[in-house]
């Protein structure tokens, strides 16, 4: 086999596991904090991607420029599905959860199609077939980016959670909610910056997307199950395992896709993900329970 | 209201379902009928592990899909009638739903969820790969020979229309009978605390497995139906997440872990996507998927116990937070 394939194949992985890390991140958060799982993530991603297509379409704002305005309308989005919908069943079972946010996701999803149809929109940037080349090997300007701006908002998210009141707030109300609140914390307010900042997370995920990948409401399925694998493989509530996990998962896929078979390439990280939940349900990077 | 009009209620309503395909001859009306009987089916199946058993399912359409495919293949490759064809559907269900089921219910919450999902979407991958057999994404269509109670072939949509009732009324008759039998105490105290159930005696993995186990049954035979019904296969019909969560959401609509949850589930649910479809669907596809989810918020948000609480006699005094501290023996 060729190892210049082999290699290109690799790095093809590792960039699109920059993205799904950046979707995971926002949904291990939220679990984190919450302890709830969040089914609409991927739909999530898809409005991130309307919202920078329509940016750039009737306002002329590219997806780049305009990634801090899809950014802010995210958060104020995930905000408010948190005061509007979420706070009703906090205290309620995991299975609440799980209902109200895939009923959210079946909602979100079919506006979408009811708004703009099922036809695939395109956003035209000026890097869309840019590539940078080094010894035989090409990585797309978009991907690239993509990856990199994943990392820095990743390292963003960390810095946040470690170096800030609220951050710290979180980490606490991650930790134990009855001492949280003990210690003069209000668990809820943490909820809601952990939702509407995984919100933000998927959204920008949904920027970066824009350039390499089709605009349809259907698309956020996609995430959402790539999501889930990534973080339970990382570890459940863990930064790191998500940022790791989604890259794993990217050359994963890559790999089996292109050496074993195209429509298997979701296989294999299905399997992994069913020997991690059997084999470590705590993940790579999580404490075991 | 008194017995007797209780009585006289459920007489007409039992004519009248007996009667429709008399009384009006629109396929599409029979068809749309038909399928609230299939899924309230699945539903009464889903019931007995995802509702009673408290284990959320969301990978039943890998059982459907079995039981389409094994009567489909065995029929239009090997000339075997559906009637044995859809029995051995059931009994490769139930082996799928013992591997399955094994190693997923040591996982508790979302977990089980998660895993019940990865399942589905691995068998929805294999169907699509192994198309010399499966027929992949191009489907499996079943050539029409007539009129035949052996082939479950008819011309008119009337006898499946029998069918799929008379295997509701079966499944709804095993399932009441279930939820009084013990496996449906024991169910119950699953539900309630799993582990105080388990220090009580009750081995919880053997009787999650065989809820699981009968209610892919149900599932199977539900998937045989619907495939000589519709005269069609392809796993993003059969074997599809949507089904899978379709079959769940019919169950919440209607009312978790109750005996008639399903029945109304379904009811609601099929009638408002075709109704809305009906009318709304020549205006822009994806209205009645919008009412279905704002259906499921709805309920989820407002009505935690179903649609069937808006039916309960008795208006229960402000719940416990930990909803049913008790253990329900009836």
């Amino acid at each position: 086999m060729d190892s210049t394939i082999i290699l290109q194949t690799t790095l093809n992985g590792l960039m699109i596991g920059g993205v799904y890390a950046l979707v995971a991140v926002g949904l291990t958060l939220i679990f984190g904090v919450m302890k709830i799982v969040n089914f609409a993530q991927g739909e999530f991603v898809m409005l991130g991607m309307y919202v920078s297509w329509a940016l750039a379409t009737f306002v002329g704002i590219g997806p780049y420029p305009g990634l801090l305005i899809v950014a802010v309308i995210m958060f104020v989005g995930g905000w408010l599905t948190f005061k509007l919908l979420i706070i009703r069943i906090i205290g309620k079972s995991d299975e609440a959860f799980i209902l109200l946010t895939l009923g959210l996701s079946i909602f979100l999803q079919n506006i979408t199609l009811l708004a703009f149809g099922a036809d695939y929109l395109t956003v035209t940037t000026t890097v869309k077939d840019a590539a940078i080349r080094f010894g035989g090997l090409a990585i797309s300007l978009p991907r690239l980016i993509a990856f990199g701006v994943a990392l820095v908002m990743v390292a963003a998210l960390t810095l946040f959670l470690n170096r800030t009141d609220t951050g710290r707030a979180m980490r606490a109300t991650a930790e134990s909610r009855e001492v949280a609140t003990l210690l003069g914390i209000d668990p809820v307010s943490c909820f809601a910056v952990a939702f509407g900042v995984g919100t933000v997370m998927a959204g920008i995920a949904g920027v970066l997307l824009t350039p390499m990948f089709y605009v349809y409401p259907g698309v956020g399925t996609l995430f959402n199950t790539t999501a889930f694998i990534v973080v339970v493989l990382g570890g459940m509530g863990s930064l790191t395992g998500a940022l790791v996990g989604g890259l794993l998962i990217g050359i994963v896929e890559a790999l089996g896709g292109t050496f074993v078979s195209l429509d298997l390439s979701q296989l294999f990280a299905f399997l992994i993900f069913l020997a991690v939940l059997f084999v470590r349900p705590s993940g790579l990077f999580g404490r075991s329970a | 209201m008194n017995r007797t009009g209780r009585i006289f209620l459920a007489a007409l309503a039992g004519a009248a379902v007996l009667l429709f395909p008399v009384v009006t001859t629109t396929p599409y009306y029979i068809h749309t009928v038909l399928m609230v009987f299939l899924f309230a089916t699945m539903g009464l199946g889903w019931n007995l592990i995802g509702g009673y058993g408290a284990q959320l399912s969301l990978g039943h359409s890998t059982f459907f899909a079995i039981g389409a495919y094994s009567a489909v293949l065995l029929m239009v490759n090997y000339e075997i009638s559906p009637l044995v064809g859809g029995i051995v559907g059931m009994v490769l269900a139930c082996g799928a739903a013992v591997v399955i089921g094994l190693p997923c219910f040591r996982l508790r919450g979302p977990y089980f969820c998660l895993a019940t999902i990865a399942a589905g979407e691995i068998a929805r991958i294999l169907f699509l790969h192994f198309q010399e057999f499966t027929g992949g994404a191009n489907g499996v269509p079943l050539p029409f020979h007539g009129d035949d109670i052996l082939t479950l072939q008819f011309s008119s949509k009337a006898p499946y229309y029998y069918l799929a009732l008379g295997l509701l009324v079966a499944v709804f008759v095993l399932v009441r009978w279930m939820e009084k039998a013990k496996i449906g105490r024991y169910l119950a105290a699953i539900r309630e605390d799993q582990d105080a159930a388990e220090s009580l005696g009750v081995r919880t993995d053997r009787v999650k497995l065989i809820a699981y186990v009968l209610s892919a049954a149900i599932t199977a035979a539900a998937g045989v139906l619907y495939a000589f019904t519709v005269g069609y296969i392809d796993p993003d019909g059969v074997a599809s997440l949507n089904l899978s969560i379709e079959i769940a959401v019919v169950v919440i609509v209607g009312g978790i872990g109750t005996l008639w949850g399903p029945v109304l589930g379904a009811t609601v649910v099929v009638l408002l996507t075709e109704l809305t479809n009906m009318y709304l669907g020549s205006l822009r596809s994806g209205a009645s998927l919008v009412l279905y989810g704002l259906l499921l918020i709805v309920v989820v948000v407002a009505r935690p116990k179903g649609l069937i609480s808006l039916f309960d006699r008795a208006p229960a005094a402000s719940l416990p937070k930990q909803v049913g501290t008790r253990v329900h023996v009836a």
